[in-house]
């Protein structure tokens, strides 16, 4: 919870222990991973064992197998645990890899050539706005 | 705390302790960046790991870092004494004041005080150590196994020799600093690190202690075992469910110290006993310890008890006391009846007391329940764990057949571990450290003051319950509140730390005891070089800064009537005193306040009248100010009414003082009324002025149609009222009614603003001076 009191800031008790639970973690640059939650500490670090990284577009998702991860407590968005007979339970619809990313890579451009657009008609009417950074857009 | 309070430091003097903080900052260093905050042989270690991985699939037990030394463990004593030197590793790299203290130091003996732990604990290696060193066990190799780079304990004594200072810093703080802890911060601890949260003097060196062996495992150890089933077996029964939150890999030197038997058992005492501490007690080894004294374990563990002040309310209630319920094993009798009894106290679940305290877990009926521990936790969260909880219970249960078979207990727990063998790599006392660290955060003296927000929202959410209980709706949803814990206000005065034979007073800068650095001092610019510009700025600025002072002296004064209810009664008057003061500051501060002037100009409530904090300010004032003092602020609303519109032409902020107004209104009589519509309506007017523009103004804004009206209505309402004793100023208004009337029939309909609302009494005020017609046409306007 850091400075501003009101979140309990109780550590889960059962998913650090058997039976693991999987846990959903959001990650401040967007990415979404999966994992066994290993464990924590005060700062919010994260060790996630047998991590999955989960890339969703549209309806679809694809899981990116990862390992360990690590995760500094600072870019953590939330943490959260993963129902297991919820999960699968999902009108998302679960598709390989490559064409996750292939999906991921078309969305990218899409909203590119719309940004590009969106600042040409700005341009053009003498407003600029400029371009937030990448890390502060989350 | 004066160094005085130090034993240690007896001999040296201050100069001497100034010129070893250097070494122990080195110290710090190393503990945070250096060799010692790693453990040193992290590839070792990962080893292990991995050879815990590989053996999982292939054996029917993990056999974990033991693989090696197969051959050598292969009888319990081994076994025993593996994971005594393994402990004593540990602590060495654990504890540099344990390493340092037995290199350099005879512990004094202290009785079961404050800082005895260590110097217990150390006398415990020593005496550890020679018996171990003493026998030609095979721990010989182990040692070299668990610690290759740190063959045996000689080297361990040419170490770095500013470890040494360690433990005299560790007992005294830094002259003016905050106490420092050995273990820096950010490290979770690895086998039971304190952070000293409250308490000034460095926490003791926690102390596990756990029955390794119980009598019903004959030979346990003849097969091998991962670190963590080690533990787990034990445990899983002590605990009389398969729990393994409470599972700590690595045994304590005492431990060992039973297991190899011939040491006196000196059961550590952690000091004040405070939930921080997660020393465990449990039963001692049944047959390999000829030699325990139970009563001492007794003693101890009762001292151990007494929870500390700190952190009691932290957690519901407190651990029940275990001192009443020790002397359950009597006294005499054999050693091993008494261990055995000790131990079976123990085996009750620690579900139902504090989970780092075993041995207190003394035979219940039920099991409790909630955990006290558990309080911390939402209570949706807390419920959540226990249904989980129960459900494995349950399903063990069910898996067993019996619910009370520890053999039972012990296979379902190895198949956990099968399934899962990283499932307990956070021990519970590890998680319940973070917890509390978060939990710490929420601790507050003054919630009101440190979380208004928070609190208020949940009032809120509580009035509303309330009020819908009161409705009779359906089933009650629970509103369950986190419990934070709360913590007196502790006065601390700080005294700066004196040197006993120094001339004068040093001054030593802290974080307690900041020094003044800088003398920073505001010049005022001189008149002349100052531009119009500049000049403006200075007084938006100087505005600025009033609303600001003004700003505090309202919140206070919305303040008082909690304070008041929380008051005592003789200060209830000073309270009462201090209210008045601040509302006439406040005032003053509005209308700018000139002592021994006639208050001419309303230039300065313009200024503040101009921004949109200071309406919003005015606005919140006005209920505490005097009729009068209100009725002031009115009229000068009202006579500057047109600029007033047109500066907040942006804002449209000015409609929020409608409703203080209207209550200001209620209050007035009716010559102020009069006197008000006048100002509003900048009528009479002089013959020369061909439109009025005050009035058009007005009338074009929101807030001047609704301010208008209301007024009127106001003026109506007193005239319905008492007509009798208003009749001199009935001509007045009479006069003013009429004029105000054919200005509103004159202005077009489209000008007019929309206003807030509309009076109702407003068309039998108009219907007074205006014939029918007209006054349909009014009724239409509006």
């Amino acid at each position: 919870p850091g400075g501003a009191p009101g979140a309990p800031g109780a550590v889960p008790d059962p998913p650090l222990s058997f039976p693991a639970e999987k846990h959903l973690v959001l990650l401040r640059d967007g990415r979404t991973l999966i994992g066994y939650l290993r464990s924590i500490d005060q700062f919010a670090n994260l060790v996630l064992h047998q991590t999955v990284e989960r890339i969703h577009v549209g309806k679809k998702y694809g899981d990116i197998p990862r390992g360990i991860f690590v995760v500094r407590g600072e870019n953590v968005v939330l943490l959260g645990e993963i129902d297991l007979e919820k999960e699968s339970d999902t009108p998302l619809q679960q598709v390989s890899i490559e064409e996750i990313l292939e999906e991921q890579r078309v969305e990218q451009q899409a909203k590119q050539e719309s940004e590009k657009l969106k600042v040409q008609a700005l341009k053009e009417r003498g407003l600029s706005v400029p371009r937030a950074d990448t890390l502060d857009e989350y | 705390q004066s160094l005085e309070d130090c034993p240690l430091d007896e001999d040296e003097d201050a100069f001497q302790a100034l010129g070893e903080e250097d070494e122990d900052i080195d110290q710090f260093n190393d503990d945070t960046f250096g060799a010692g905050a790693v453990d040193d042989d992290w590839q070792e270690a990962h080893e292990r790991l991995a050879e815990l991985e590989d053996k999982a699939g292939s054996s029917r037990e993990p056999d974990g870092p033991v693989g090696n030394d197969g051959d050598v463990l292969g009888d319990p004593e081994d076994a025993l004494a593996e994971r005594l030197t393994r402990l004593v590793i540990d602590s060495e790299l654990e504890d540099p004041a344990i390493m340092q203290a037995v290199h350099t130091r005879d512990p004094p003996q202290q009785p079961g005080g404050l800082n005895s732990s260590i110097w217990d604990s150390s006398a415990m290696l020593r005496r550890i150590r020679g018996p171990l060193l003493a026998q030609e066990m095979p721990s010989v190799s182990v040692l070299d196994y668990a610690l290759p780079q740190r063959p045996p304990q000689a080297r361990d004594e040419e170490r770095d020799p500013s470890e040494r200072a360690l433990p005299r810093r560790s007992s005294s703080p830094i002259i003016g600093s905050p106490p420092v802890r050995a273990v820096p911060i950010g490290t979770p601890p690895k086998q039971a690190a304190i952070p000293n949260f409250n308490q000034q003097i460095l926490c003791p060196k926690p102390v596990h202690i756990r029955a390794t062996m119980q009598q019903r495992y004959p030979t346990p150890y003849g097969e091998r075992m991962s670190p963590n089933q080690l533990c787990n077996v034990p445990n899983s029964s002590l605990l009389g469910h398969p729990f393994p939150h409470s599972v700590s890999p690595v045994l304590t030197h005492l431990q060992r110290a039973q297991l190899l038997g011939g040491a006196q058992v000196k059961v550590l005492p952690a000091g004040r006993m405070s939930p921080s501490q997660f020393a465990r007690v449990s039963g001692l080894v049944g047959s390999p310890l000829p030699s325990v004294n139970p009563k001492l374990l007794q003693g101890r563990v009762g001292q151990m008890m007494s929870p500390a002040g700190g952190f009691r309310a932290f957690f519901g209630a407190p651990p029940a006391p275990p001192p009443s319920q020790l002397p359950h094993p009597p006294g005499p009798g054999s050693h091993l009846q008494n261990l055995r009894s000790v131990l079976s106290l123990s085996q009750r679940p620690t579900r139902s007391l504090h989970p780092s305290l075993t041995i207190p877990t003394l035979p219940r009926p039920q099991p409790q329940m909630f955990r006290p521990d558990t309080t911390h936790l939402h209570p949706q969260h807390r419920r959540l764990l226990h249904q989980r909880q129960q459900q494995n219970r349950n399903q063990h249960r069910s898996l067993n057949g019996s619910g009370g078979d520890r053999g039972g207990h012990r296979s379902s727990h190895q198949e956990q571990i099968r399934k899962d063998p990283y499932a307990n790599l956070m021990l519970q006392r590890e998680k319940d450290w973070v917890s509390k660290i978060q939990m710490m955060q929420l601790q507050s003296t003054d919630p009101y003051l440190d979380d208004y927000y928070y609190q208020n929202y949940f009032q809120k959410l509580e009035k509303l319950a309330a009020a819908e209980e009161v409705h009779g709706d359906g089933p009650k949803k629970e509103r369950t509140k986190l419990i934070t814990p709360q913590v007196a206000k502790l006065e601390h005065t700080y005294k700066p730390v004196q040197f006993e034979g120094s001339l004068g007073k040093l001054t030593v800068s802290s974080v307690n005891n900041p020094r003044k650095m800088i003398d920073a001092v505001v010049t005022s610019r001189s008149e002349d070089d100052e531009t119009k510009e500049k000049q403006v700025r200075d007084k938006r600025r100087q505005t600025l800064v009033t609303i600001e002072k003004t700003y505090s002296l309202l919140l206070d004064v919305e303040d008082y009537e909690r304070r008041y209810l929380l008051s005592l009664e003789g200060e209830r008057p000073a309270l009462m005193g201090e209210r008045k003061q601040k509302i006439c500051d406040m005032y003053d501060n509005l209308r700018g306040k000139a002592p021994g002037q006639d208050r001419l100009s309303d230039d300065h409530f313009m200024q503040i009248m101009c921004i949109r904090k200071g309406k919003r300010l005015v606005a919140r004032i006005l209920p505490f100010l005097a009729p009068e003092q209100a009725a002031d602020v009115l009229m000068a609303t009202a006579r500057n009414l047109p600029f007033l519109i047109k500066k907040d032409a942006q804002d449209e902020v000015l409609p929020c003082l409608l409703r203080p107004f209207s209550h200001v209104l209620y209050h007035l009589p009716l010559g102020t009324v009069t006197s008000l519509v006048q100002q509003l309506t900048n009528l009479p007017q002089s013959a020369a002025a061909p439109t009025n523009l005050h009035l058009t103004a007005v009338l074009q804004n929101k807030f001047g149609l609704s301010l208008l009206y209301l007024v009127l209505s106001r003026g109506e309402e007193l005239q319905n009222s008492d007509t009798n004793t208003e009749l001199m100023q009935d001509n007045q208004w009479t006069e003013l009614m009429l004029m105000a009337t054919r200005e509103l029939l004159r202005i077009p309909q489209g000008a007019l603003a929309k206003p807030v609302s509309i009076p109702s009494n407003l068309i039998s005020l108009f219907s007074r001076y205006v014939d029918q017609q007209k006054l349909n046409l009014l009724e239409t306007k509006l």
